[in-house]
């Protein structure tokens, strides 16, 4: 049993997060809100989400699975205007999705989940840095990295207590440092790793620009990039693997 | 290369490379030929003849084909064969003798000036040379993948892997054999650009309510590389044939009939000649100049014709999985 009333614009951003990395998902109905895990087919990178039922305007569930085509169910949200509220019904018989818009009605035939890639482990991760920065900087930064080079190094310089980006292209550079005073918080730990610039590029489409994110890094290792949407009821925690350093 | 009629009853599934990971060891005869071919029909001969007339297509069909295994997580363990199997020799003698006939053909279109029958039958008559297997190996070990020696068949080997070594996951074979040799999943087609077949060797045997001797058996009677199979005898007859006789000399008593060697060749199925002293280190750090330069530089092979595969081969390894951390 599904039956749920919720904000197009949060349902927006719940599948907005999960669609940079993958075309399909399984979405775990529990009766305490939603949960989404999945990683993208080359292992690279992960979403961990959950959006409360406290988000919703109603939501009644007792333990579901369900398997979606992404892009289907953002193009019906997407119908919606913002501010304008979205009903969404399972039909345990069937196994599709009646979605309701406004008098407009939408019968989402949904995926068998069985056939969706399993849902990976999470990684376990001991990261000796965190950052917390305005999503509106590190898209300056993702920008600025992408006009040089197809990857980026993010690091912490613990000494100087500094967040630092590298992007070294064939020709140009980039570079960007935040120091102390410009971060919402740091713990400063010695962290750098070099990620892929399709990746973060995609992740960074999800990210809000005007709230914080949540950076974990660590040398040579998977960063951890976590927000909160849906006025803190919801909660995304993206997973990059790195890049092996060459030289 | 095995009987292709065990098609008939093997339990064969379409996957796409990117569902698979871990380790596949594969026939490295087999698969290198492929390539061998596909490179001689594609590729202009200068791109991998030295100036003193020495071919070395391996190279290329080699460069090529390695990254779908890294870019999709499979790492290949690469089998290579031993000395030719005893009761094989036929089977051998059999092959060489069409070889020359093609050979024949060959210079004969040549001279008659028939360029597309050149290629085509050039691209049939390419073998394994000792110059191929040495660069092949000086190759696969710059880039730090995996190869084991056979006693015997590599087939057989890569099989025998696959059943009894955890970390090995897949046999990489077109052969039906394996199936024979009880590898566990077998996978064929890796060299076709599309999906691969994988073949399951416990649901072949519970799809048929059979033993993996009495497979052996069936395939036996319908013919193996180490013997004529019974006249009238294709895999479903000789499926029922076992059923009801319970096992080969049953059914060749029923029929009283007799077959050459028949334990013998049993045992080349579940016994072969096969060694337990190798090693697998599916963890890769290649040396990508150090393959870059022994291709281009020391056999002259035209940067442009492998540098595509090499950035491949290295977007691959420098991109970690998450996996790695779980």
């Amino acid at each position: 049993m599904f039956k749920a009333i919720v904000s197009a614009d949060t349902l927006r951003d719940t599948l907005d997060s999960v669609s940079v990395l993958v075309d399909e998902c399984k979405i775990h109905l529990n009766d305490d809100g939603i949960e989404i895990r999945a990683v993208d087919p080359a292992n690279v990178g992960m979403v961990d989400l959950t959006l409360s039922a406290d988000a919703f305007e109603s939501y009644e569930a007792d333990g579901g699975l369900i398997g979606v085509d992404l892009s289907r169910l953002e193009d019906i949200a997407g119908m919606a205007d913002a501010g304008q509220l979205v009903q969404l019904e399972l039909d345990e018989e069937t196994r599709k999705l009646h979605i309701q818009i406004e008098g407009l009605e939408y019968t989402l035939a949904l995926i068998d989940p069985d056939s969706i890639r399993q849902e990976p482990d999470l990684p376990d991760l001991d990261l000796p840095a965190q950052v917390v920065v305005e999503g509106a900087d590190i898209d300056r930064a993702v920008r600025a990295a992408d006009m040089v080079s197809d990857h980026i190094a993010l690091g912490v310089d613990a000494e100087n207590e500094r967040f630092y980006v590298d992007a070294e292209g064939d020709t140009d550079d980039v570079h960007l440092e935040l120091e102390r005073e410009d971060l919402i918080d740091l713990e400063a730990g010695d962290a750098r790793s070099l990620f892929s610039l399709d990746y973060l590029k995609d992740m960074n489409k999800a990210f809000p620009k005007d709230a914080e994110v949540t950076l974990e890094l660590g040398e040579e290792f998977p960063v951890k990039m976590h927000f909160d949407f849906a006025e803190g009821l919801g909660s995304v925690t993206f997973m990059l693997a790195p890049r092996i350093q060459s030289n | 290369m095995g009987n292709a009629d065990l098609r008939q009853l093997a339990v064969i599934e379409e996957v796409g490379f990117d569902e698979l990971d871990g380790v596949v060891a594969v026939d490295a005869h087999n698969w290198l030929y492929k390539y061998l071919t596909t490179t001689v029909r594609f590729t202009r001969d200068d791109a991998y003849t030295t100036a003193d007339g020495t071919e070395v297509p391996n190279l290329i069909g080699v460069v090529q084909g390695l990254p779908k295994f890294f870019e999709n997580d499979l790492t290949p363990v690469f089998v290579f064969d031993g000395r030719v199997v005893g009761l094989k020799d036929e089977e051998v003698e059999e092959r060489r003798e069409e070889r020359e006939r093609r050979e024949e053909k060959l210079e004969a279109a040549r001279e008659a000036g028939d360029a597309l029958e050149v290629a085509r039958l050039d691209s049939q008559t390419q073998r394994l040379t000792d110059v191929i297997h040495e660069t092949t190996r000086e190759l696969l070990s710059l880039l730090d993948v995996p190869m084991v020696e056979a006693p015997a068949e590599g087939e057989a080997q890569a099989s025998y892997m696959a059943r009894v070594d955890d970390d090995v996951d897949y046999v990489g074979s077109d052969d039906y054999d394996c199936l024979l040799l009880g590898a566990p999943l077998t996978l064929r087609q890796l060299t076709s650009k599309g999906d691969v077949e994988r073949m399951d060797f416990e649901a072949t045997l519970a799809e048929h309510d059979v033993t993996w001797e009495q497979l052996v058996d069936v395939g036996i009677l319908c013919g193996t590389d180490f013997n004529e199979g019974l006249t009238g005898y294709g895999p479903k007859t000789a499926l029922t044939a076992v059923r009801e006789h319970g096992d080969l000399w049953g059914v060749l008593d029923a029929e009283d009939a007799y077959i050459d060697d028949a334990d013998r060749i049993r045992e080349l199925f579940f016994d072969p000649d096969v060694t337990d002293d190798y090693t697998v280190d599916a963890d890769l750090d290649p040396d990508l100049d150090g393959a870059r330069a022994y291709l281009t530089e020391e056999w002259d092979i035209p940067v442009d014709e492998v540098e595509r595969a090499f950035e491949r081969i290295e977007e691959s390894v420098t991109q970690t999985g998450l996996d790695r951390w779980t």
